[in-house]
C-alpha cells in the first residue's frame, strides 16, 4: 500500500513540477502528437483513397493502428520510461536507485512525468474514436472487454519488448541503440494487416518480433479476419494473455541482468 | 545490530575488448575480440569500527569507487565477502540500503525537477520514518546546513554547495548508522566545504555514525579522519592511523635553529643532520632510519645548544600522501 501511496505522490509531484514549465508542458504534448503523423496521415490516406487493404475493409483496417497507438500511449503514460534506462546507466541514475530501499524499476518509472504521453493519447483516442464511429460491428459487452484486453495486452507487449531491451543495456550499455530501432520498426509496421506484407516479413513480426500480437491478431479476432492471419486461430485469439506473459518474462530478464550490472566509469 | 563495516579478500574483475590501434586494428578487434580482465579491486581487506571515521585514499583509478559501489549494494563482488552493518550488501540489496546513507559528490539522489523539500518528503515515505521524527532531524540538519534558505528551491536550480548540503541532507534523513561519501566535497568553496566538514564531523562524534569517506583533499582528512587506507591498482598499500603514516612516509620535518654564538661548533646529533650552516643560522634534518619525531628533535637541539631563535617545518599530509602515493606505485 505504501508502495502505491509513494508512486502516485512522485508521479503527482512530478506532474506539477512539469506544468510548471508551461512552455516546455506544451511543447512535450505537441511532439507526442506529432510524434504520430506517419499514423495519422496513414488513416487518413486509407480512409480518403482505399476501400479496404489485404481483404479488410478501411474501418477494419482502422482499428489496427487504433489499438496500437492506445497501446502505445498507455505504454509511454504507465511504462515508458524503460525506453531511457540507457542514458540513466550512462548518467549513474541507476546507482542512485540501487541506493535505496525500493526496486529499481519503479524507480525507473517514477523518474519524470512522461508529458508526451498526453500528446500520444491524444492522437491515438481520436483514431480509436473515429475506427469505432466508422465500425459495422455489434460492440456486445464482449467485443469491448476483448477489445480492452487486447490494448492492455498490447500495452504490456511493446512494455516486455523494451523492458528486454533496457535488461541489454543494464549489461551492454550500446543495446540503447537497438530500443530506438525498435521504436522505428513498431512505428513502422504497426498500422498495417500484416498479411499485406511478403511471408517472410510477415513471420518475422509474428515469430521474431512479434508485433502481430499487440494490434493485428486482436483486430482480426475482432472483425472476423483471425482464421486467415497464418497462425491458429486461437494463438491469435490469446494475444492479450502472451503480452503479460511476455511482460512476465521480460522482468525476470529485468531482475536477473540487474544483479549483474556493472555500471559505468568502474 | 553491529554498525561497523567488515571487508575480507575482496575483489572485482571487469573484462574489456582491448582497442587495437589504427582501422585495421579495429576491423581485427571485431572479428578477434581479445578479451583483458581489469582488476578493479583486488585482495582488499579492512574493517571500520562503528563510530569511526575512516578515510579510504588512493590516486584516480585505484579502485575506491569500486570498494565503495561493492558496499553500498551497486555492484556484486567477483571475490570476497563484506559486511556493512552486519548486511552482504550485494545479497540483501534493499536491507542494507536502509541501514546506509550515501553521497556521491558529482551526481544527486534528489529529484531534479521537484523542490528540496519534496524530495525529503518522498524520502521520509520510502524510508517510512515517522512524521514527527523526520520533522525533529529536518530541523537539526537544517541548524547546521542551513538548509531552509534554499529547500523550496528546485534541484536543478541549486548551486553546486547547495546541491551537496542538501544531498548529505537526503542522505541522513532516515538516520543510518553506516554513511558512504564519495569525494563530498568536490568542487566545493571553502565556506561551504568548511561547513560539511563541521556537519560530517558532528555525525560522527555526536551520533556516532561510522563514515566511509573518500577524498583528494588533504585537509579534509586531517580535520576529520585518524586513520587512513591507501588503495592504489586495486590493492590495499596502507591501512594505519595518521600518525603511522607520517612517521613512514612524513619524516620530512626540518628545525631551522638561530645560535647564540655564530662560531659555535655545530655537529648533527644522533638520528639528526646538519642540513645547512651559515652563521648562527642552523637547519636540522632527519638521518636516516631511526630518525627521532620533529619534537623530540626540537628538545634535543634545544638542550644541546644555546639558541635565541627556532622554529619548526612539518611536511603537511599533502606532502606525506604525495611520498605514500610514489611508494604505493613502486611496490
Amino acid at each position: 500500500m505504501n508502495a502505491v501511496r509513494i508512486a502516485w505522490r512522485v508521479t503527482r509531484l512530478n506532474f506539477r513540477a512539469q506544468l510548471e514549465y508551461r512552455t516546455e508542458f506544451l511543447l512535450m504534448i505537441a511532439i507526442g502528437a506529432i510524434w504520430q503523423v506517419s499514423v495519422i496521415v496513414f488513416a487518413t490516406v486509407l480512409l480518403t483513397r482505399f476501400t479496404g487493404m489485404g481483404g479488410w475493409d478501411s474501418s477494419e483496417v482502422l482499428l489496427i493502428p487504433a489499438t496500437r497507438m492506445l497501446a502505445h500511449g498507455l505504454f509511454v503514460l504507465v511504462l515508458g520510461r524503460v525506453h531511457l534506462v540507457g542514458r540513466q546507466i550512462q548518467e549513474g541514475k541507476i546507482d542512485t536507485y540501487l541506493l535505496r530501499p525500493m526496486p529499481v524499476h519503479r524507480q525507473v518509472q517514477l523518474a519524470f512525468f512522461p508529458t508526451n504521453a498526453i500528446g500520444d493519447l491524444t492522437v491515438a483516442v481520436g483514431l480509436m474514436a473515429g475506427a469505432l464511429s466508422r465500425s459495422n460491428l455489434d460492440w456486445t459487452p464482449g467485443r469491448i472487454s476483448y477489445l480492452i484486453a487486447a490494448i492492455l495486452g498490447g500495452m504490456l507487449l511493446e512494455a516486455a519488448l523494451f523492458t528486454g531491451v533496457a535488461s541489454a543495456c543494464l549489461r551492454f550499455p550500446a543495446a540503447d541503440y537497438w530500443g530506438r530501432w525498435l521504436e522505428e520498426l513498431l512505428g513502422t509496421f504497426g498500422s498495417y494487416p500484416l498479411n499485406v506484407l511478403p511471408k517472410a516479413v510477415g513471420g518475422f513480426l509474428t515469430y521474431g518480433l512479434p508485433l502481430a500480437f499487440v494490434a493485428y491478431f486482436p483486430a482480426a479476432i475482432l472483425t472476423g479476419h483471425g482464421h486467415d492471419t497464418g497462425v491458429p486461430y486461437w494463438l491469435a485469439a490469446l494475444s492479450p494473455l502472451l503480452g503479460v506473459l511476455a511482460y512476465l518474462g521480460a522482468r525476470l530478464l529485468w531482475r536477473w541482468s540487474l544483479r549483474h550490472y556493472t555500471g559505468v566509469n568502474g | 545490530m553491529d554498525a561497523g563495516i567488515e571487508v575480507r579478500g575482496l575483489s572485482r574483475t571487469f573484462h574489456t575488448t582491448v582497442r587495437r590501434p589504427g582501422f585495421t586494428g579495429a576491423l581485427r578487434s571485431l572479428v578477434n575480440p581479445e578479451r583483458v580482465a581489469k582488476h578493479a579491486v583486488s585482495d582488499v581487506s579492512f574493517d571500520v569500527s562503528p563510530g569511526e571515521l575512516l578515510a579510504l585514499l588512493g590516486p584516480n583509478g585505484a579502485g575506491k569507487s569500486t570498494t565503495i559501489k561493492i558496499l553500498t549494494g551497486i555492484l556484486t563482488p567477483t571475490s570476497g565477502e563484506a559486511r556493512v552493518a552486519g548486511v552482504v550488501p550485494y545479497e540483501e540489496r534493499e536491507r542494507n540500503a536502509r541501514n546506509i546513507g550515501a553521497v556521491f559528490g558529482q551526481r544527486t539522489q534528489l529529484w531534479w525537477d521537484l523542490p528540496v523539500r519534496e524530495s525529503f518528503a518522498i524520502l521520509r515515505d520510502i524510508y517510512e520514518v515517522p512524521k514527527a521524527e523526520h520533522a525533529a532531524r529536518l530541523k537539526e540538519f537544517d541548524d547546521l546546513l542551513d538548509l531552509s534558505s534554499f529547500w523550496d528551491t528546485r534541484v536543478r536550480h541549486l548551486s553546486l554547495g547547495q546541491r551537496v548540503r542538501s544531498d548529505l541532507a537526503a542522505a541522513l534523513l532516515h538516520d543510518p548508522p553506516v554513511v558512504f561519501l564519495d569525494e563530498p566535497t568536490i568542487g566545493m568553496d571553502v565556506v561551504v566545504k568548511e561547513q560539511v566538514r563541521e556537519f560530517l564531523r558532528y555525525q560522527v562524534e555526536e551520533r556516532g555514525r561510522t563514515v566511509l569517506l573518500t577524498t583528494h583533499d588533504m585537509t579534509e582528512v586531517e580535520r576529520l579522519s585518524e586513520r587512513v587506507v591507501l588503495i592504489n591498482h586495486g590493492r590495499l598499500v596502507l591501512d594505519g592511523s595518521l600518525d603511522e603514516i607520517r612517521r613512514t612516509f612524513g619524516s620530512t620535518w626540518q628545525v631551522r635553529a638561530t645560535l647564540a654564538d655564530a662560531h659555535t661548533d655545530v655537529a648533527g646529533l644522533p638520528g639528526i643532520a646538519v642540513l645547512r650552516h651559515d652563521g648562527p643560522q642552523v637547519v636540522f634534518g632527519p638521518d636516516g632510519p631511526d630518525a627521532p619525531t620533529v619534537h623530540q628533535a626540537l628538545k634535543a637541539v634545544i638542550e644541546r645548544y644555546e639558541v635565541t631563535g627556532i622554529a619548526i617545518d612539518e611536511a603537511d599530509l599533502e606532502d606525506v600522501m604525495r611520498a605514500a602515493y610514489v611508494h604505493a606505485e613502486a611496490i
